[in-house]
């Protein structure tokens, strides 16, 4: 069990800033709940998990398909970004057709009176009762980064865990049977789990709603790192240990 | 945003004690009778299961009463994500006491968690730390006793090649979390009971049986696969019409809130 650890220990390093990145990705995504679903919040009308969750594993499953050409890190952490870059920003693009067309808000923040990227005013268009709505650009791009970092760190992640079986002498080779990518799979299932237990971790650290990067509440984000980072520590051996396992069967 | 709950301790009902009983005991009961009696029997391993979502349900009810501030269904992700992790190392170095090293793994990871939600995170919530590591047991438990349902047995080999390799473990991931996050995020409000509550969480777990039931044909044949088909749909009858009962028991009560509070009461 240590040797696998000991043999493991730069992968190891890699999840737990694969989980730190995720973590923090959070932070960015723009987040309003079910207030938002009613248009009387910023944010998509969802909660973080939800967003977060569909952001990294889109950002694997680019991963994994990059995976399929190149062992290059570089380019499968730049296709998982990419994947997950998209993936949200298609998702705040149609909603904030959905607000503007259909529900007929004006995107507008009321956390910050001038929006921090194109300078419009902002307060004017907030809704009486409302804490604003819609998408505004500073929202969407705070939302990209968010994306970015949560592919990145998805990414990494399940990567290193398919290295990590790969030192176990396993292969992520094709075979048409049904049963056939035994690597892939639990590699796969325990990306899933780390990234949810970090995509929890900060929606905890925020409560709710959060805006973006101008949202006071973003200043929060060493505590959930923080909260990550070692909860991430946790998951990496057990997944370390677990996928070196596979090795000896 | 203040999803989930009342803002205070859940109350009435079996006390926490005797359900976590239930979810642990018979969790690890179901999954061992599961693992060592014929193929046909696998149907125990989703018993166990049962047993372990009804205790998930109730953690969350009591844990997701004092107001999360994020919804109730993320304590259910994060639940299978702590478990998912558990679950695979236990088996992977226990062999035959697998699902109770899973379960330690848990409870670990659980508390360390919880621990950071109310420490540094700073939650607040007093029973954090214990309804983490009782989620994440309950999460560890649904989802050694669902692949024992696929599989026949918690052996890692054959857990890896008949229940992870050919994807079935994401549709456990999802249909475990929803018998326990679903139940509470259900029923929640003024006139929440936990009876209500938990006959959700039995009939989304007999759900779980049957659905798992099909996927078990692949590997256990059409036999097995019939009677944990079979087991299931009687337990979802039965828990259906149970909850049925209850809502038309609880639909009629009007429950008095008092006249709006004055100025001075406010402050």
């Amino acid at each position: 069990m240590i040797d696998a650890l000991m043999a493991n220990i730069l992968w190891l390093v890699f999840i737990i800033i694969g989980g730190v990145l995720i973590s923090w990705s959070v932070h960015f995504v723009p987040v309003g709940g079910a207030p938002a679903a009613m248009a009387q919040a910023t944010g998509i009308g969802t909660g973080t998990v939800q967003l977060a969750a569909g952001a990294g594993l889109t950002g694997l499953v680019s991963a994994g398909f990059m995976m399929n050409v190149t062992d290059n890190l570089p380019l499968i952490l730049a296709s998982g970004a990419v994947g997950a870059m998209i993936m949200i920003s298609v998702t705040m693009i149609v909603g904030t057709w959905v607000y503007v067309y259909g529900v007929g808000c004006v995107p507008s923040s009321a956390k910050v009176k001038y929006d921090p990227i194109t300078k419009y005013r902002q307060d004017l268009y907030v809704s009486q009762g409302t804490e604003g709505h819609g998408l505004p650009t500073v929202s969407f791009v705070s939302g990209v980064i968010g994306g970015l970092l949560g592919g990145i760190g998805g990414a990494l992640v399940y990567y290193s865990l398919i290295e990590v079986g790969l030192t176990a002498g396993l292969s992520t080779g094709t075979s048409s049977g049904v049963t056939g990518h035994e690597l892939v799979g639990i590699a796969a299932m325990f990306a899933i789990g780390i990234f949810f237990v970090n995509a929890v971790i900060p929606s905890y650290n925020i409560g709710g709603t959060i805006e973006g990067f101008h949202d006071p509440k973003w200043k929060k984000w060493p505590k959930a790192v923080i909260s990550s980072f070692v909860a991430t520590i946790l998951c990496a051996i057990v997944a370390v240990i677990a996928i070196s396992q596979l090795g000896g069967i | 945003m203040s999803a989930g709950g009342a803002g205070g301790e859940a109350k009435g009902g079996f006390p926490p004690q005797t359900i976590m009983a239930i979810g642990a005991i018979g969790g690890l009961a179901g999954i061992y009778l599961g693992n060592f009696m014929p193929a046909q029997f696998s149907f125990f391993g989703g018993l166990g299961a049962i047993c372990a979502m009804v205790w998930g349900a109730d953690a969350v009810r009591r844990v997701a009463s004092y107001g999360l501030g994020t919804g109730v269904p993320s304590i259910g992700m994060i639940s299978l994500g702590m478990g998912i992790v558990a679950a695979l190392f236990g088996l992977s170095v226990g062999g035959i006491a697998g699902p109770i090293v899973s379960f330690i793994a848990a409870a670990i990871i659980g508390a360390v968690i919880g621990v950071l939600a109310n420490k540094v995170i700073g939650m607040g919530i007093p029973i954090m730390e214990q309804a983490m590591v009782e989620i994440a047991g309950a999460g560890t438990l649904v989802i050694i006793g669902l692949s024992v349902v696929i599989a026949g047995t918690f052996d890692y080999a054959e857990v890896v090649e008949y229940v992870v390799a050919n994807g079935y473990i994401a549709l456990i991931f999802i249909i475990g979390g929803m018998g326990i996050l679903h139940p509470f995020n259900a029923n929640l409000g003024p006139d929440e009971k936990q009876d209500r509550t938990l006959s959700v969480a039995v009939e989304k777990a007999a759900i779980a049986l049957i659905i798992t039931g099909f996927a078990s044909s692949l590997h256990e044949g059409l036999m097995a696969a019939g009677l944990n088909i079979a087991v299931g749909v009687i337990i979802w009858a039965w828990a259906f019409m149970k909850y049925y009962g209850y809502v038309k028991r609880d639909s009629y009560a009007v429950v008095g809130t008092g006249l709006l509070p004055s100025a001075e009461e406010l402050e």
